[in-house]
């Protein structure tokens, strides 16, 4: 069954435990004894009254008889041997004399039967079943008194009637010392027995002590679990077991809830949801989490996180739910406040999208309102002009001219800075050769430079190869508007320089500076503030106020900054970071070979390019340089490349979307509106890679789509694909 | 509270001491009173009259000459005469052939004829070589000089008495005994070592009860 040496005693209160229960147990067995003993004396008693009855019921003299002596022995003697125990055992149950006292009884008893039956030796066996039936103390002590009971009794009967014990006229000393020595043999093997039991009592103490110890630590972490957890009997499907967390959560008290089964305490709505989870569990799930709500005892709702698993007896049948709860009450709310901050930021976004529509929709329609009178007031001004007015006409057809402009400069960066602040700024980041675009700024200041006798200066660190992350026509309207505020805010004869600095590793300044009359400081912060132009109005320079704040977003738009510095009476210093980037021409050479292996298979043909960016058409012209066969015709502007396309219809137009007087998808509609160029194959390059501008270009009846930076292979790729396809026959259309 | 009640407890235990302690005296005194009455009782022979030096000629009880004569008295419902049946058993199991056994069951006058029907009549009738006579009104048992129950008479083949007396050691009590060995030898026709024993039995004649003895004692 189990190696009762193996258990070692139990350290600290466990070992403390184990030796209350050994003692308890000890308590229990002579108590238990002590009743057995009670019951076996009376009987005895009883037995040997019937045995004195039926052996030696009478005694005679002649024909006169009366009582026999054995009769009132067994009745007299046997009522005195038996009942003093018997009175032990109610006084002092399980006390040491008491089990001594009726172990020298029971061996008394021994004695009268022996007497009664007239010495038979078969009498005799009740001593030794006696010493047995004592041995169930399992206290060999007890054997002792017994022992010398029974010893004394042959001793002195040995010594005055040795024939009453040993049949013998005149018995040895020895047959005493045999005698007893017969029931010491006997008694060695109860004392064996005694100790052995012992040592099991102790084994299962400690056992028992430390099962107690694990059980008491586990009811400790079921009782002290800051969670709910509760016990539910399968077959009952009540509470067998609650903890105090899961008591208070509830609202009712552990005594409560143990009349109750978990679906009374279930939200009405949930308890559909709540039997599906258990029978996932009895069906095998190991474990079925869900979130539901009960009912408190105050009838509120408590939502809960319930984790149930099935607690499975030693044979693997499902005896039990153990289910732990957790209460996300707070969760709940939270996650509904959130939902309804959602709902609520949700319906702002579409008011505030319906205004903004509501803006979009005002501006343009003010853009074309005023537009429209502008484009008469500005071309008849131009056709007065033509038509040589005398000097005071003119003057007063400037004046016209002059407010017109004015006018529309004034609205076209209102729209642009509502466009930006509404996020539909179209931007096309690419790398952008600032000396190109510096220069093209320079070509336009020029005239107005050498009308205030100014002189424009470029420093030399200005090189073709500084290339800048931006968009082209933004970077270029920056630039224009902080050359004209330099040159418009400098004294004439002055000085405007445009140059560079790397400030750090990948980012570069471009300064344009002046040596005008200075900001003071505290009017710096101003400077980028719509319509605040810095109590300048009184000058005589015109200007909306709206350049600088424009400039500034711009450039946030495209990842820059922008900056002032500025000494009164010594000039301005404006400046805009952006990073600088790799020519894309500069990789071109290591990947010659290579697009020589991908080049284009195909056969001749003729390919439109519309670009404003020197660099991308450079790009485009030096990688078809390899394919000689192909001819490149390119555009710079979106009107420009309309008529190209329908004067030498290209077998493939490559299109950019940023173009400085078209847009991109609007040249790609009027190809495709246009009969002559509908056939013609457009893929469109562009940086801007996400999948609702594709999808809308492909849409639109773009035949592919090449994101910047190109990949060469990938553009050969497209290229060769689109020139082979079948669908290519402009001249079929033009026919 | 708790010291209160400790208190209690030993008051309560003292008491129970006391009465326990006085219990356990008095019940030692009785059981030494009562092992002492008994042990007397047992160890008390019954009383023996005149013994006939030879056998008695007006005994009815037929002699064989030339072999020893066994004679038992007893009572037939005496218990403690079992065991001198026993005996009896016993010393002709190692004798039979060599006496001739007769077991006298008395019977009182007034008495049943049943009387003398008990198991001891039977166990002794059962005996091989014995035979079981009725001692009417106890006229044997006076002539032979016999007053309780298990006194054997043993009368060589001259009709000369060689024993007389129990065949038991004590009331009772079955076993090898001083009486027992000397009929035996008796029996042998050789030397008995002693021609007397206590007999230890109920009483034959009534007597005793009518003189105000104990039954079953001298």
């Amino acid at each position: 069954m189990f190696e009762v040496g193996e258990m070692t005693a139990v350290p600290g209160a466990a070992g403390a435990r184990a030796e209350e229960l050994f003692q308890q147990h000890r308590r229990q067995i002579f108590r238990q004894t002590d009743q057995l003993f009670a019951r076996l004396m009376l009987f005895q008693w009883v037995a040997c009254i019937v045995l004195a009855l039926v052996v030696s019921p009478q005694t005679w003299d002649g024909a006169a008889s009366r009582v026999h002596i054995h009769v009132w022995s067994a009745l007299l003697i046997g009522g005195a041997i038996s009942l003093f125990p018997v009175w032990m055992t109610r006084v002092w149950p399980g006390a040491a004399v008491t089990r001594h006292v009726i172990a020298v009884a029971q061996m008394l008893m021994s004695a009268l039967l022996i007497a009664l039956t007239g010495g038979r030796i078969e009498t005799h066996f009740h001593v030794f079943g006696s010493l047995v039936i004592l041995s169930f103390y399992r206290d060999w002590k007890v054997l002792v008194p017994a022992t010398v009971v029974v010893a004394l009794d042959h001793f002195l009967r040995g010594i005055y009637l040795p024939y009453s014990v040993y049949g013998v006229l005149a018995a040895s000393p020895l047959r005493s010392v045999e005698h007893a020595g017969w029931v010491v043999f006997e008694n060695v093997f109860l004392v064996i027995s005694c100790l052995r039991s012992i040592k099991e009592m102790r084994f299962i103490a400690n056992r028992t002590a430390a099962l107690e110890a694990s059980d008491q630590r586990s009811r400790q972490l079921f009782d002290d679990a800051p969670i709910g957890m509760a016990v539910v009997a399968l077959d009952t499907e009540k509470f067998k077991q609650v903890n105090g967390s899961f008591a208070d959560m509830i609202g009712y008290s552990e005594e409560e809830l143990m009349a109750r089964t978990p679906l009374e305490l279930t939200h009405p709505e949930d308890l559909a949801e709540t039997r599906r989870s258990v029978e996932a569990i009895l069906n095998g799930t190991d474990r079925c989490a869900v979130e539901k709500r009960y009912l408190r005892k105050n009838g509120d709702v408590l939502w809960a996180s319930r984790t149930a698993c099935v607690i499975r007896d030693k044979d693997g049948q499902a005896r039990d739910f153990l289910v732990m709860v957790e209460d996300i009450t707070e969760r709940k709310r939270a996650e509904e406040a959130v939902r309804e901050t959602q709902r609520a930021l949700h319906d702002a976004k579409m008011e505030a999208d319906r205004a903004n529509q509501a803006k979009s929709e005002f501006l343009s329609r003010m853009s074309h309102e005023l537009r429209t009178p502008l484009n008469a007031i500005l071309g008849f001004g131009q056709l007065l002009e033509r038509q040589n007015p005398t000097v005071q006409q003119r003057a007063r057809v400037e004046h016209i001219m002059s407010a017109g402009r004015h006018l529309l400069n004034l609205i076209n960066e209102v729209l642009d800075i509502s466009r930006i602040e509404a996020g539909h700024l179209q931007l096309s980041v690419e790398p952008v050769a600032v000396a190109q675009v510096l220069e093209e700024a320079l070509d336009l200041m020029r005239p107005l430079a050498a009308d205030r006798a100014m002189e424009l200066i470029v420093d030399k660190e200005l090189e073709n190869d500084l290339h800048l992350l931006a968009d082209r026509q933004r970077l270029k309207q920056v630039l224009l508007n902080l050359l004209t505020n330099a040159v418009k805010y400098t004294a004439v004869g002055g000085q405007v320089r445009v140059s560079v600095e790397r400030t750090h590793s990948n980012i570069t300044r471009l300064v344009v500076s002046d040596t005008g009359a200075g900001i003071p400081t505290e009017k710096l912060a101003r400077l980028f503030t719509p319509f605040d132009r810095l109590d300048v109005e009184q000058s005589g320079v015109e200007g909306t106020g709206l350049g600088l704040a424009l400039c500034q977003r711009l450039m946030q738009a495209m990842g820059g900054n922008i900056g002032v510095e500025s000494v009164v009476g010594k000039g301005s210093a404006f400046w805009i970071e952006l990073p600088a980037v790799d020519s894309p021409l500069s990789a071109l050479p290591k990947r010659r070979n290579a697009a020589k292996d991908d080049a284009v298979a195909a056969g001749g043909g003729k390919i439109l390019y519309i670009e404003d960016n020197l660099s991308n058409l450079t790009l485009v012209e030096q990688m078809l340089a390899e394919q000689p066969h192909i001819e490149l015709l390119t555009a710079m502007q979106g009107g420009l490349g309309l008529d190209l396309a329908r004067k030498h219809l290209p077998d493939l137009i490559l299109l950019d979307l940023h173009l400085p007087d078209l847009r991109g998808h609007e040249v790609l509609a009027r190809l495709r509106q246009d009969a002559v160029t509908r056939a013609i194959p457009v893929v469109v390059i562009s940086a801007d890679a996400t999948a609702r501008q594709i999808q809308r270009l492909m849409t639109a009846g773009a035949q592919n789509y090449l994101t910047k930076p190109l990949d060469v292979r990938e553009f050969y790729r497209v290229i060769d694909e689109t020139m082979r396809s079948p669908d290519r026959q402009p001249e079929a259309a033009v026919a | 509270m708790g010291s209160a009640r400790r208190s209690t407890i030993v008051i309560h235990s003292r008491k129970n001491i006391f009465i326990t302690c006085l219990l356990a005296t008095a019940w030692m005194a009785a059981l030494a009173f009562g092992g002492r009455v008994l042990f007397k009782y047992e160890t008390t022979a019954g009383q023996v009259g005149p013994v006939a030096a030879n056998w008695p000629a007006s005994s009815t009880v037929p002699r064989v000459t030339g072999k020893p004569t066994l004679l038992m008295l007893a009572h037939p419902h005496c218990p403690c005469t079992r065991a001198s049946i026993a005996e009896l058993a016993q010393i002709m199991a190692h004798a039979y052939g060599k006496a001739n056994a007769f077991v006298l069951f008395t019977k009182p006058a007034g008495a049943g004829p049943d009387w003398d029907d008990t198991d001891l009549r039977h166990s002794a009738a059962a005996i091989p070589g014995v035979t079981v006579l009725t001692d009417e009104n106890g006229a044997e048992a006076a002539r032979f000089g016999a007053e309780t129950s298990g006194h054997t008479l043993v009368f060589d083949p001259s009709g000369t008495l060689i024993f007389s007396g129990g065949i038991t050691a004590s009331r009772g009590h079955a076993g090898e005994n001083a009486g027992e060995s000397a009929v035996l030898a008796a029996l042998k026709q050789e030397p008995t070592g002693r021609e007397r024993a206590p007999v230890f039995g109920c009483s034959l004649t009534g007597r005793t009860s009518m003189s105000g003895g104990k039954l079953c004692s001298k």
